[in-house]
């Protein structure tokens, strides 16, 4: 996946014996490519989670979901969606300031979604720690846990791919062509999914 | 010394491989310490000291290895150095165990490691049949046969058959549309490295307290919830190989997606090449359920969640919802490239353009929108909704209709055909349309509800599957090897012995699975090591016709060594075919062509006079330039 972020090189002109440049037979570039096809395995492996969970939730049809004590946080995690889905906006941002060249914009706008989606983690983790269940209690508990602690996991990797982009903005890379901001673009593709994906999770496991 | 240690490579792997392990024991050990909890858990389904180095350590090595090397300078945002290539290519057999991007390189790596892998699980094979020779516990016990069929079933399925078809795809791709490489090599080569480690969980399985895994392949909940320790080592082995496979398919979607040569429209690509196009499809949508299925056995060993407890409102048939979710289209990762193999095989060794070529294309692709409608047929007496059933008999019977497009295609080629009986990768696949033909039909015999509450765990089932995994997926590796092995080494293997090995095989597999059709009908149950002894004439039977088949393997791997040392220098295109991969050296150069081919027809234009694939650099100034090609670009 992290590849899918990086420049491949292909041919050094004036060498004589690297490879020739490889045709290119679509207008996608590999990089976009790769990681909407990432985001379709990835969508696949939340749809395995989401199985489980209408299995245990419909199929099994407890009396209750949540099963009796148990409560969940709903307007928190709101406040929390609204966190996440507002950093879709800020790394937008950033792409369409290096799209018109504004380095500032760019920075700014990768900080700020770095800052909310770490923000959006801190308020998870504080979550879990007062939701008096834990992934062992019932079937319920082991979902719940299973599918919002894989949604969490995939803001870490998110994380991961935008402090990468932000090094290297603060170090000086990223130009407007389209093939200089790249390091930009895909991770902002990938942060758009874990956004989709939470506001799916949040549906799923808090409202309905 | 201290060289080696900075220098990626087996030192700095091996340390790394070290520190992953110590870091994750010592990360257990503390956080069980600080929780006040005993520092060791040795319950069999706990061991988290052991599961969790067991995550860390091959990264570990990974790391170490180089497989990250570039990323990380990347992801520190230190400038790029321009590539020199020095990790691109063999130049010495000692580059075959580097980190290496070059894609031919990893096609060479993956099928070595794989046939190593293949040889082991044809071993524990052997001690199967050896055991099940006669009635009654002869050589090994219960517990131990049950780990030897499940450790054979995972390594011939997750690191042989479906990696293998990676490697032969991995080399000839690119050759094949005219890429200089994949679109990812360091990714291709990650793939690659993740492997073999998944290969040692699979087999180190055997070193963990209580044995190795022996849920089957399948790892059933709760079965797999309750194992002992070797079960993780399955969980964990097949989230590596899931990983290797998934980031592999990825590069071949891009790969054909955005590196055809000039010319090279979707419907001019080789049929290989369109097949693993649709198995890749197959891999990236259907490997992750896999993923997802031993990630919640592994919480539930470990962290003791309650996905499939049913006392605590688990559901205990969901895991197979999700498992053959993914192991139903898996059935079609393991055909689909074999398919491909025998298109070009086929057409090449019988001289003539391959009969409705367009719709070849087609049923695959109709293969993989149908195979992810049929998971549930393997459920029929597993309690499931029964009104689940009579659906999924019909898509299963439906996806009858794309394969025998495939088989009624492939006569249709032969029709008439010259047809070069001399060469053993064709009489390989003439041997595979038979063998899977029978195979397919006891597959749609399986799909009738009745008959397969009938003859469900016996050994109808062992048969059907070896029918069309040996007799088909195998065959079909065993025509590609044959088929490229001159252009992967530059020399040709002996035929004579090619046809030795060849009608063994094919005598051994039919002599081995056939009987057991008739035994499983009768009722032997399958995963058994013990059976009601009016069997044991059968059994003894097969076992000598598998303890053939198995020794005749060596014939083929002799062959293959003895001629990758010393056969005859090998031509570039010894088969006279059409494909780009045949208008190189052999082996190929270093960076595949000095200038990327332009096509200029179909593939499979045998015999039609005049008729061109592809045009090389430098020559043809006489044939029509051809049209830029768009078609397909998204």
């Amino acid at each position: 996946m992290e590849s899918a972020t990086l420049p491949i090189e292909h041919g050094h002109h004036g060498e004589p014996h690297g490879p020739p440049d490889a045709n290119e037979s679509s207008r996608i570039d590999k990089q976009t490519l790769g990681i909407l096809l990432f985001i379709v395995s990835e969508v696949m492996l939340f749809g395995a989670f989401f199985a489980s969970y209408f299995f245990l939730r419909v199929v099994v049809d407890p009396a209750a979901w949540p099963p009796h004590p148990y409560e969940l946080p709903v307007p928190v995690a709101g406040v929390n969606t609204a966190i996440l889905v507002s950093s879709s906006f800020t790394v937008h941002y950033a792409l369409e300031s290096i799209r018109c060249g504004n380095r500032q914009g760019m920075k700014l706008g990768l900080l700020l979604t770095w800052i909310l989606g770490a923000t959006f983690l801190f308020i998870q983790i504080n979550e879990y720690a007062h939701l008096g269940f834990s992934a062992r209690d019932l079937s319920f508990g082991s979902i719940f846990y299973s599918l919002t602690g894989l949604h969490g996991a995939h803001v870490f990797v998110g994380l991961m791919l935008l402090s990468f982009a932000t090094i290297r903005a603060f170090r000086g890379h990223f130009g407007p062509d389209a093939k200089d901001h790249l390091g930009v673009e895909v991770p902002g593709i990938y942060w758009h999914f874990v956004d989709v994906m939470w506001i799916i999770v949040y549906v799923s496991v808090y409202i309905l | 010394m201290l060289a080696a240690i900075k220098r990626p490579g087996w030192t700095r792997g091996a340390l790394g491989a070290l520190a992953g392990a110590a870091f994750g024991f010592g990360l257990v050990i503390s956080l069980r310490a600080i929780s006040g909890l005993p520092l060791y858990q040795t319950e069999q389904t706990g061991y988290p000291h052991v599961v969790v180095p067991l995550i860390l350590a091959p990264l570990g090595f990974l790391a170490g290895f180089g497989c990250f090397d570039y990323w990380l300078r990347w992801a520190a945002g230190a400038p790029t150095i321009p590539d020199d290539h020095s990790q691109h290519g063999a130049r010495s057999w000692k580059d075959y165990f580097r980190f290496n991007t070059d894609h031919k390189v990893i096609g060479i790596q993956y099928i070595c490691t794989t046939f190593f892998f293949f040889f082991v699980g044809g071993l524990m094979a052997m001690l199967i049949r050896a055991e099940l020779a006669q009635p009654g516990t002869q050589i090994v016990d219960a517990a131990t046969y049950n780990s030897l069929f499940s450790t054979h079933a995972v390594l011939m399925i997750f690191v042989f058959v479906i990696p293998v078809f990676a490697g032969i795809a991995n080399y000839v791709l690119p050759l094949m549309i005219g890429a200089p490489d994949m679109a990812f090599p360091r990714l291709n080569a990650l793939s690659f490295w993740m492997l073999p480690l998944a290969g040692i969980l699979f087999v180190g399985s055997f070193l963990a307290p209580g044995g190795a895994f022996d849920a089957g392949w399948t790892g059933y909940a709760p079965l797999s919830t309750g194992a002992p320790l070797g079960q993780s080592f399955f969980n964990l082995g097949v989230q590596f190989a899931g990983a290797s496979s998934i980031a592999t398919a990825l590069n071949f979607l891009v790969t054909i997606i955005t590196m055809r040569a000039p010319g090279m429209t979707f419907w001019r690509m080789p049929l290989l090449v369109w097949a693993n196009l649709s198995t890749s499809l197959l891999v990236v949508a259907a490997t992750p359920f896999i993923a997802g299925a031993q990630f919640m056995v592994l919480f539930d060993r470990l962290l003791h969640t309650n996905l499939f407890q049913f006392a605590s409102g688990g559901d205990v048939i969901s895991y197979q919802h999700i498992f053959w979710f993914y192991s139903h289209p898996a059935v079609y990762i393991m055909m689909l490239p074999g398919f491909g193999i025998i298109s070009e095989v086929i057409s090449t060794h019988a001289r003539k353009p391959i009969f409705g070529y367009r719709l070849m294309a087609l049923a695959l692709i109709g293969i993989v929108v149908l195979s992810y409608s049929v998971w549930a047929h393997h459920m029929f007496v597993a309690g499931m909704f029964s009104w689940l059933r009579v659906p999924m008999m019909l898509t299963t019977l439906l996806i009858a209709v794309p394969t025998g497009i495939k088989i009624f295609s492939w006569l249709g080629t032969l029709y008439f055909g010259k047809i070069h009986t001399y060469s053993t990768s064709m009489l390989f696949a003439l041997a595979f349309i038979v063998t899977f033909t029978i195979g397919g039909i006891s597959g749609v015999m399986l799909g009738m509800v009745p008959i397969d509450i009938h003859v469900s765990d016996t050994y109808f089932i062992v048969a059907h599957i070896h029918f069309v995994l040996f007799g088909g997926s195998v065959f079909t590796i065993f025509a590609g090897i044959y088929h490229w092995f001159p252009k992967m080494t530059g020399r040709m293997y002996d035929e004579k012995l090619g046809r030795v090995h060849f009608w063994g095989t094919l005598i051994g597999t039919w002599g081995t699975f056939i009987p057991m059709h008739w035994i499983g009908m009768d009722g032997m149950p399958r995963r058994v090591e013990d059976y009601a002894s009016q069997f044991g004439n059968w059994n003894l039977m097969i076992s000598c016709f598998a303890f053939m088949l198995g020794a005749i393997q060596l014939v083929f791997l002799y062959n293959m060594i003895v001629s990758w040392r010393f056969g005859p220098k090998a031509p570039a295109n010894p088969w006279r075919a059409n494909s780009i991969e045949w208008q190189v050296s052999s082996p190929p150069p270093i960076f595949n062509f000095d200038e990327i081919p332009r096509v200029v027809g179909g593939p499979y234009e045998y015999g039609v006079p005049g008729a061109r694939h592809a045009i090389m650099a430098g020559e043809g100034a006489d044939v029509p330039a051809a049209e830029p090609s768009v078609v397909g670009s998204a």
